[in-house]
């Protein structure tokens, strides 16, 4: 099977990051009116989360195999945001900018792949 | 892709959390001349299964109003005691429809949720195209 190349599998891990972001934006508004829950984001998604800098080898079936990243980004608690008097964090304002930057990342991200694949088509001489 | 289902599952979850919401205040106004009646209070949980938040909303136990009952002079009523009064209810129109109000704004945040977490799963079905 061919391997794929870098910049799709960047794209597809900016997009499971954009759908990750979209998941805790989510939770946040339907928590909107949940007493003492704080609002949560997302750490910014950064290349090559899921890679290790440079992995064990295996030279053994038995041992350890290669170590394997997290590809789930850091989940944190929204700061500075003073809370409802139920002790809420969720502003639903704010929580529209996220899922809004959240779209665009995902936007942004597939059509990076699309491209990818327009180019890997015309390699293959089937034009667009 | 299962991301945004997960997504979409937790808008769900809001919206049912919502309309529960709106249910008993529906509950409420309608009861608001009922003698006797006490306005019923609904709070929201996130839902814990096995220890794991998954992120999920839903209504918790309903809670009765603890404001005081009004009391209506009325000496023809049945219920009407020596000195003419009988209790009311302690519904407020005015908060049931500020709540009213509250929950269809936060349904509709979470529709709006749901609806491009729709879109970008289906985003990324239209690369499958061609």
């Amino acid at each position: 099977m061919l391997d794929q190349p870098r910049i799709m599998r960047l794209a597809h891990e900016m997009a499971q990051h954009a759908a990750f972001r979209q998941g805790i934006v989510a939770q946040n508004m339907a928590n909107a009116d949940t007493p003492g829950y704080r609002a949560r984001d997302v750490a910014a998604f950064r290349a090559g989360l899921g890679e290790v800098a440079d992995p064990m080898r295996q030279t053994r079936r038995t041992h350890l195999g290669p170590m394997q990243g997290t590809n789930t980004p850091e989940i944190l608690f929204v700061a500075g945001i003073e809370a409802s008097p139920n002790g809420n964090t969720v502003l639903l304002e704010t929580e529209m900018v996220r899922a809004a930057a959240a779209r665009s990342q995902h936007d942004r991200a597939l059509s990076v792949y699309k491209a990818a694949l327009d180019m890997m088509r015309t390699a293959l001489g089937r034009g667009r | 892709m299962s991301g945004l289902l997960q997504a979409m599952g937790i808008s769900a979850s809001g919206m049912q959390a919502q309309t529960e919401r709106l249910r008993h205040v529906s509950e409420n106004i309608a009861n608001v001349d009922t003698p006797g009646y006490r306005r019923k209070i609904v709070s929201f949980e996130e839902i814990v299964s096995g220890g794991e938040r998954t992120g999920k909303v839903r209504t918790g136990p309903v809670e009765l109003g603890r404001g005081e009952l009004s009391r209506i002079y009325d000496p023809a009523h049945p219920l009407a005691n020596a000195a003419g009064y009988h209790d009311g209810s302690n519904v407020d129109l005015v908060v049931e429809i500020a709540d009213a109000r509250e929950a269809q704004r936060s349904y509709e945040a979470n529709l709006k949720l749901f609806e491009q977490a729709r879109q970008m799963s289906r985003s990324v079905l239209e690369l499958l195209r061609r």
